[in-house]
This record gives structure tokens, sequence and C-alpha cells, in this order.
């Protein structure tokens, strides 16, 4: 047993490499050998040992890091319940794939899909995030339904599109259509808010503490100090390290409902420096 | 054993296992969570005749709270289980959710009994309520004319102790009420616990039962009252004309341990005759403290 497993990946793969089969939360259980026989598919190779792949120090620790550039690697951490697993690098599409518990890190930036269909745990993204994190599947209704998906640069397109519950965060600017079609659950934008936030969503928070134009499909009703933001911006602050000010903790907040096109029961937080 | 030349007599008070939740209120200002708590914690003097018992334990600085808001902190005490959620259940909607500015959240995170209070009062918002989930906890923002009242979906419950107390036995009334001031105001803001009588004292202790009506539950402690001393079978020693009672509840033993140590302490004046105080021979309480030795070693339960 050792403090944390480290593996070094020894040169990147020639082609996409499917790691979603990989349990990391299960290495708990596995020596350094053990782990290095678990297989990864390579495309236009096949299976291929992790042993072939990476350098692999320590076994049987519920601590994972990972070093290297993961660009090709997907869905690495899929299903992940438990353990703390940092991937020093950037990482390729789906990372957090329905993660149910524990904490993983990434230190660069994350392709497409990352947190898709997250339940549970966090993901802290520290650099940019492709389109539809914490999203739904492209053809699949349901995104996100728990957790927390940080990411502490830019969420591309469609960031938590068919969510359902959960937190998503995002440092910077998001793309286009963030909160897309959700049913609930936050998306908090600390930069600029891309065209159409919330669109299609039935219920569902867009808090905007940048820029944001509310589709046409939203009315105003208020400005007002939601309390229950005082709550989650703290939570962001001290437990996430997120940019919070304190005007943001005491100012107010425009607020917009919509989908109107929809049920309604979603909205638009827009802060306010007023 | 004397304090000050006040006797202190070689009795026990015996207290009750009761259900106690910690409620955090906040407001925009000290005033409105304050005028939330007052409420909240009015007529909850004794389960007797109010259901519950609560009273407020110590005032809040931002800091302190979920919201970063100035608040107060309220315990609130049931006998039984399944009492605590209907009482907290109407005490919050009627006199916080009521309040302006204020949010009510849930002071004993680690407890794992859990009771809902959110829970049944998001059902005032009428179908536009909507919740929450920030950290693994549940709130619920319901819609108010003045905006948006937040509470948390459920409060913990713990075991807890109801009924230490002990009692002030002067010369005079003067001297009865102004030792029993000074108890109370060195026993305030005491962590984990309260006073739930008026201003924190009771001139009208009780007995159980009642000579006369076999409804009545509870009925004036004779044996202590001054004017009675030639009908009844006093305990008052000679020269006692007024005696007073300080009840404290707490989240546990020791808590109100300390609590009465420091208020025994200060009631210790001039005029007081003796400390006494409240028992049932040990019958029907669990807890006992002991006066002697709370005042000697610090911890008599």
């Amino acid at each position: 047993m050792s403090d944390r497993i480290v593996l070094t990946l020894r040169s990147r793969p020639s082609g996409s490499v499917d790691a979603s089969s990989l349990a990391l939360h299960e290495w708990s259980e596995r020596s350094d050998s053990d782990i290095g026989r678990l297989t990864v598919r390579l495309a236009g190779a096949g299976p291929v040992a992790l042993g072939d792949l990476f350098r692999i120090e320590g076994g049987r620790s519920s601590s994972v890091r990972l070093t290297g550039d993961f660009t090709v690697f997907e869905g690495l951490g899929t299903e992940l319940a438990g353990g703390d697993v940092l991937i020093e690098g950037n990482v390729g599409d789906r990372v957090g794939t329905r993660m149910r518990g524990g904490q993983l890190t990434v230190t660069g930036n994350a392709a497409w899909g990352a947190g898709l269909e997250m339940a549970g745990g966090v993901l802290d993204i520290g650099g940019d995030a492709g389109p539809r994190a914490g999203g739904a599947p492209l053809g699949v209704k349901r995104g996100m339904t728990g957790g927390e998906l940080i990411v502490r640069g830019n969420a591309g397109m469609e960031a938590g599109a068919g969510m359902r519950r959960g937190l998503i965060a995002v440092a910077g600017d998001a793309g286009e259509g963030a909160g897309r079609t959700t049913l609930a659950g936050t998306v908090v934008v600390f930069g600029a808010t891309g065209p159409n936030p919330g669109q299609w969503s039935k219920r569902g928070t867009i808090v905007a503490l940048g820029p944001v134009t509310p589709p046409a499909t939203y009315r105003y009703a208020c400005t007002y100090r939601p309390q229950y933001l005082a709550v989650l911006l703290r939570h962001l602050a001290t437990d996430r390290r997120l940019p919070v000010t304190g005007e943001h903790l005491t100012g107010s907040y425009q607020r917009y409902s919509g989908d109107l096109a929809e049920l309604g029961a979603g909205e638009i937080l827009a802060w306010t420096r007023t | 054993m004397k304090i000050r030349g006040v006797l202190i007599e070689d009795t026990f008070a015996e207290a009750f296992t009761m259900r106690a939740a910690r409620l955090l209120i906040t407001g925009a200002t000290p005033r409105w969570a304050m005028a939330a708590a007052l409420k909240l914690t009015g007529f909850a003097t004794s389960v007797i005749g109010c259901k519950c018992e609560a009273g407020i334990e110590r005032e809040l600085l931002p800091s302190d709270t979920p919201d970063g808001r100035p608040g107060v902190s309220v315990l609130f005490m049931t006998m039984s289980k399944d009492d605590m959620p209907k009482r907290l259940i109407e005490r919050v909607g009627q006199t916080v959710l009521t309040c302006p500015t204020t949010a009510c959240f849930d002071g004993l995170p680690a407890a794992p009994d859990r009771v809902g209070v959110g829970s049944a009062l998001r059902f005032f918002g009428d179908g536009f309520q909507a919740s929450k989930v920030i950290s693994g906890e549940r709130y619920w923002r319901v819609p108010v004319m003045e905006g948006e009242f937040l509470v948390q979906e459920k409060f913990g419950m713990i075991k807890a102790v109801g009924g230490g107390n002990f009692l002030i036995l002067a010369r005079t009334a003067d001297a009865a009420l102004a030792a029993a001031e000074a108890a109370v105001d060195t026993m305030a803001g005491s962590p984990g616990v309260f006073l739930p009588f008026p201003g924190g004292v009771v001139r009208s202790g009780s007995k159980v039962g009642s000579r006369r009506s076999k409804t009545m539950i509870a009925s004036t402690n004779d044996a202590f009252c001054p004017t009675l001393r030639a009908v009844t079978k006093s305990e008052l020693a000679d020269g006692v004309n007024s005696v007073l009672e300080i009840v404290i509840n707490g989240v546990d033993a020791p808590s109100i341990s300390r609590a009465m140590r420091a208020g025994i302490d200060a009631a210790c004046r001039t005029d007081v005759v003796s400390i006494s105080a409240g028992n049932y021979a040990g019958k029907l309480g669990p807890h006992h403290f002991h006066l002697r030795k709370i005042m000697g070693e610090g911890n008599g339960s």
C-alpha cells in the first residue's frame, strides 16, 4: 500500500484511447502490477496494457495521480465513485462521465463532454472545458443529475444541457446555450454568459455574474437579493476557491423567469452592481 | 457548604431527557433576526402548557452564519421525537417565515436524527417554491411578498436535558429578584443552554399533581411558598420571605452544570439565605445535578 499511485505517460499514443473502463476508484484494491495489466482500447491497435503506456509507481491507494498529455484519452474517470484523482495535463473527451463520487481534478483543459451525465462528486477543471460540460450526451435528454463541476477557465457551448440537478460553476465565460433544456440544477457563470442561456429549460437556475442577455422567452420579474445565493456563493468561495467578491454577496440580482415557451419555472439571476 | 455566607443546601436538581434542535435565524440586521427569534421563543416556557420549551442561546456574528448575515441561535426542545417536527413547523412557519428579511438554518448539522421543516413549509409556496442543494444540504426557497424566504429542508435533533434548576431563597422579594437577575446575567450566552422562563426566572415553581384536582398535572409548590408557611409542610427556613427559581435547559448535562455553577455563584449575594433545588426525590428524571458537587467540582451530573 502506498500514499498515492502515480502514472506517468511514457509518450502520447498515436490514436485515441478509450479509458472509460479503468474504474479508478477500485485501484485502492490493486497492486502496481495489477494496474499495469489493466487494458485500455487504443484506436487502430485494440487493447493495450497500462504498463505499456505508463510508468506506474505505487498501488492500493485511493489517491491517484496521472501526469502527461491526455488529450487523446477519452472517458478518464468514468463512473468514478470515490477517492481523489489528479490529472496533471490536458484531457480528451468525456472526462468524469457518469461520475458518482470522489474528487477528480484536471489541471489543464478538458475537451468535449466533461462531467457528462455526472451524478455526484466534484469534477474540478483547472483550464477550459469543451462543449456540453455537465450535459447530456447527444441524443440523450438527461444531463448531470448531481455533484459539482467546477470550470476555472471558460466553458464551451451548452454547458449543463439537460441538467436535472447539481451545480456547474464557470469562473470564465460560458458559450452559447448554457443550461439549455434543464429540468433543474444551477449554472453559475462568473464571466460572460453566451447567447440563449436556459433556452427550453423547465426549471433550473442560471446565475450570471457577468454580462448576459436573457432569451426573448424569459420575462423580467424583479430585482432582489435571493438569500440562497449568499449560501451558494460562500460555498463556492470557501470550498471551491472561486473568485466571489463582496459585491456578489451583497448585490442585487435581476430575476428573469423562463423559459416561458416551456414550464417557465426556471430563472436567470443577473447580478447588478447597483 | 456556604458561599459568601449563603448556604448551599445538600440537595439536587432533577432533570429530564428531552429532544433539542438548534435553529440559526439570520436577518438583514440583528434587529430582524432577533425579532423573529423572540417571537419563535415566545410562549415556550414549559412543555406543560406550551408543548415545547425554547430560548435564545446567543447572538451570532455574520461570520458564524451560513449566509454571512447577523443572526440568533435558538435552542428548541420537546419531550418526544414526534413532537419536534410539529412544533418546529408551527413556530418557524408563523414566526420566521413571516418576519421580514429572515432565513432559517439548521444549527446541528452533525446530528443523525433529522426532522423535516422546510420540506413542510415549502407548501406555502403553492407550487412556486424551488429547492436548491448546496454542499449536500437541501434548501427551500419560498416566494413571499417581500422576496423569498429561505429555509433548510431538515433540522438536526439530539437528545438533550430539560429542567436543570436552582432556587434562590432570600430574606426579601427585592433580594431574591436582584440575585436572580445577577444569576441570569451571568449565565446569558453560556454555550449550549437557555433559560426558558420570562427573563430567565420562574416565580411559580410547581409540584407534581394537585391536592384538589385530578386533572391538574402540576400545581403550586406550596412547600416553598412563604405565604403558606403556617398552613403547609414548609421547606422554608426562618427569615426566608421570597423564593425564585432559575430553570436551565441544555444540549447536555455538562453544559447545564457549567451554567448552574456560574449562576449559583452569582446569586450568592446579600440577603440571600440559601440556594436549593427542585426534585422529585429522584423518581422522575434521570439527570441529577447535586448542588454541592457542582459548586465544588464543576460537574455535578
